[in-house]
């Protein structure tokens, strides 16, 4: 195996190979092991300074990514704004510049237009890393949640995942199933008609209108929420029809004939797509998934730096 | 001024003189001669080049002149000068400017500014107020003040009963109607082509179905309110088809007889949505880049005459407006100056002679202009060209520089235009 990326940035999964991804989920493993020691913080970055560039809300992958960073003792700045006022004034490409004249070396973003980090890597000389970029991927999400079921299920090949949930206003379903794709496993995406795109099945997966049908069938389930925030016209009609027909409850997971692996990207709704006691349920492993996210984030920056 | 073209093989499927290897000697803006070693007297501009063709003057029915309102994107000169190194004659102008051409001012500002020069501008008037699809243009008086065809332009016409009363106001006139069919509700925040492409780029599609709805739509409203007439010109033309189906439906209506005829954008046959992978903007355009099997039947359209005519659809935007987010930027390609070139480059069995037509010959049919033949007598309206010539697209006349090509390097070259008595030589290359 390689001891180093075969690119640059990391835009998507759809441009890492087989061996990057075992790279990074293997370099993630270590780094595990660094966060769980009574000192959780090694030098590798020492010298190296991060921008996390956030034109969309998050926490928890913002928190995670700063986490990260400060673990490899990098020195890290953060900037937050939203999409619309930057439309109104200074443009996306001005503002990195900006960033990158204060001496940064990398630049993590996240934002609402599909290909804008795509765009930026080709127009500045730090290293970008893309934290999610509208409803095309959010790679480093899809990399944690390879790296969990590995932890849970050992090698993904032949394992089978289904996605279930807005698949249309997904970036996370996308970066998963080229990451799932790459390493062998099987993937079923699940959910209404409309949240679905029409092109989908093209890409090699299962498509499924049935939760129970995608449970049934699944090794791992890996439940998405409703976008409704990136939804500019009307996919349902209800929250609650949502919830009566694509919600998981604890039930539904109890009585599967195996045992599944339940995962969330967070943040939950509870009472939407899984109810309270299925999301806190011995079947789920949303906890591990977030505290994984810290390990695979330093891998992927540690390696970005290497290069 | 006299113009003396020296060996120049003549295209052109109307003249006698088509395929003929001559000398050509133009004098006040007619065809003075025709003939071989004609003699140059002095004070003569000769025109000399390897592999010289001379055609009719080409003709583009979509071109947007950005002015007035968009001037720093284009304006009416540089318009005119892209024109010329593009090889066009004559051009169509949509009427989307701000103002819009809806009123006789706007139309009669632009017949002025472009009265001298060497490349004839025929404005197209808006159908409604504004372009915005709702209140009639008066369009009667338009067609009067000079309006050579009636469009919104790059604003599809939604309303059904709008398109039958404009096509019947229209006919008495012998009147133009030109749309661009799009179901605008099915193509709502879409940045490209529906398809895999556009779910692996997680970019929201606009689907075929939205053109092919409203042509299919389109042809029945013109049957209803016109009936089939296979001897008129065209009184529906439909603008920038793109997908397979389109082409089908034009083929049908016009077996029928319905007097309808199209236009396929030049960029619709290089490219398809393979291309936008790297999230390009100057890729981005309506309608979209389509799949390869739509731009295969694009090709067998316009080699079985259902596709009438091959425009630029040069849609000069700045750079404010492309060099931003994909989904931010705005639609459109610059391409009056490199549409034979991309053309010839990658024809897919057109004849020089087929081309001619579809630049020159149809083009005036479709817009009801006097026809240009190479013939002595003749009025002088010619573009000069070599379609074996390579030249690479280093440079742009237009104010904007949002074209793919730039850079690329095309086999087939422009040489100049001659008309109204004038000779634009292209700089470009």
């Amino acid at each position: 195996m390689a001891d180093s990326l075969s690119v640059r940035h990391l835009l998507g999964i759809k441009d890492l190979n087989e061996n990057d991804i075992n790279l990074i989920l293997d370099t993630a493993k270590e780094f595990k092991e660094v966060i769980n020691r009574p000192i959780k913080k090694v030098p590798s970055l020492r010298d190296i300074t991060i921008a996390n560039v956030f034109f969309e809300n998050s926490t928890r992958t913002r928190l995670s990514f700063e986490l990260a960073e400060k673990r490899l003792s990098a020195d890290v700045v953060n900037f937050s704004a939203s999409g619309s006022s930057v439309k109104k004034g200074e443009t996306l490409l001005d503002t990195v510049n900006n960033i990158l004249a204060m001496k940064v070396d990398m630049i993590v973003m996240r934002h609402s237009s599909p290909g804008a980090p795509h765009y930026l890597s080709g127009r500045i000389p730090a290293n970008v890393v893309n934290a999610g970029d509208g409803t095309h991927e959010h790679p480093t999400q899809a990399l944690l949640d390879s790296f969990s079921i590995r932890e849970k299920l050992g090698d993904l090949a032949g394992k089978r995942v289904a996605i279930i949930g807005d698949i249309t206003h997904s970036r996370v379903a996308l970066s998963n199933i080229f990451c799932l794709q790459k390493q062998g496993a099987e993937v079923m995406v699940c959910g209404p008609t409309t949240l679905i795109p029409k092109y989908m099945s093209e890409l090699g997966i299962k498509i499924s209108h049935d939760v129970r049908e995608a449970l049934n069938w699944c090794d791992v389930a890996n439940v998405l929420r409703i976008q409704l925030e990136r939804q500019q016209i009307k996919y349902f009609p209800s929250l609650r029809e949502y919830s009566m027909y694509y919600g998981i409850s604890k039930k539904m997971l109890d009585d599967l004939d195996r045992p599944i692996v339940l995962m969330h990207p967070g943040p939950i709704n509870r009472g939407v797509e899984l109810t309270s006691d299925a999301a806190d349920s011995h079947h789920s492993i949303i906890l591990d998934q977030v505290e994984n996210g810290v390990a695979v984030r330093m891998a992927v920056l540690y390696l970005l730096a290497q290069m | 001024m006299q113009i003396l073209l020296r060996s120049a093989r003549i295209v052109d499927p109307q003249s006698p003189f088509d395929g003929q290897v001559t000398d050509l000697l133009l004098e006040n803006g007619l065809i003075r001669q025709i003939g071989e070693n004609l003699t140059a007297s002095e004070n003569i501009r000769v025109i000399e080049h390897e592999n010289l063709h001379v055609s009719p003057g080409w003709v583009d029915l979509r071109v947007a002149g950005k002015d007035p309102g968009f001037e720093h994107k284009e304006d009416l000169d540089s318009v005119c000068v892209v024109a010329a190194a593009g090889g066009f004659t004559d051009i169509a102008l949509l009427p989307n400017t701000l103002p819009a051409v809806d009123n006789k001012s706007t139309l009669g500002y632009i017949r002025r500014m472009t009265e001298g020069h060497p490349v004839t501008v025929y404005p197209i008037a808006a159908i409604t107020k504004g372009a915005k699809g709702e209140d009639f243009t008066d369009m009667i008086d338009l067609h009067h003040a000079g309006a050579v065809a009636f469009s919104d332009g790059d604003h599809p016409l939604q309303n059904a009963d709008l398109l039958v009363k404009t096509l019947q106001y229209l006919k008495p006139f012998n009147g133009l109607l030109m749309n661009r069919p799009e179901e605008k509700m099915l193509t709502r925040f879409g940045q490209m082509h529906e398809g895999v492409q556009s779910t692996l780029l997680g970019l929201k599609g606009l689907p075929a179905l939205a053109e092919e709805l409203i042509v299919d739509r389109d042809l029945r409203l013109l049957d209803y309110a016109l009936g089939k007439d296979p001897v008129s010109a065209p009184v529906l033309h439909f603008s920038t088809i793109s997908s397979a189906r389109s082409v089908e439906l034009i083929r049908r209506a016009k077996a029928q007889g319905l007097p309808v005829s199209c236009d396929v954008a030049v960029h619709q046959l290089v490219f398809d949505d393979s291309a936008l992978a790297t999230f390009d903007t100057n890729l981005k355009v309506d309608p979209p880049f389509r799949s390869k099997a739509d731009v295969q039947a694009l090709w067998y359209g316009l080699a079985d005459g259902t596709i009438d005519t091959i425009v630029s659809d040069h849609n000069p935007q700045d750079d404010e407006s492309k060099n931003i987010e994909f989904d931010l930027a705005d639609f459109g390609i610059t391409g009056l100056e490199t549409l034979f070139g991309a053309l010839v480059s990658h024809n897919q069995g057109l004849s020089l002679g087929q081309i001619v037509h579809k630049l020159s010959v149809r083009p005036r049919q479709i817009l009801r202009l006097l026809p240009v033949t190479i013939d002595q007598g003749q009025a002088a309206t010619l573009t000069i060209f070599n379609p074996e010539r390579s030249w690479t697209f280093a440079q742009t006349l237009s104010k904007s520089k949002n074209s793919p090509f730039l850079g690329k390097t095309l086999t087939g070259a422009v040489l100049g235009i001659i008309n109204k008595g004038q000779f634009v030589q292209n700089a470009g290359i």
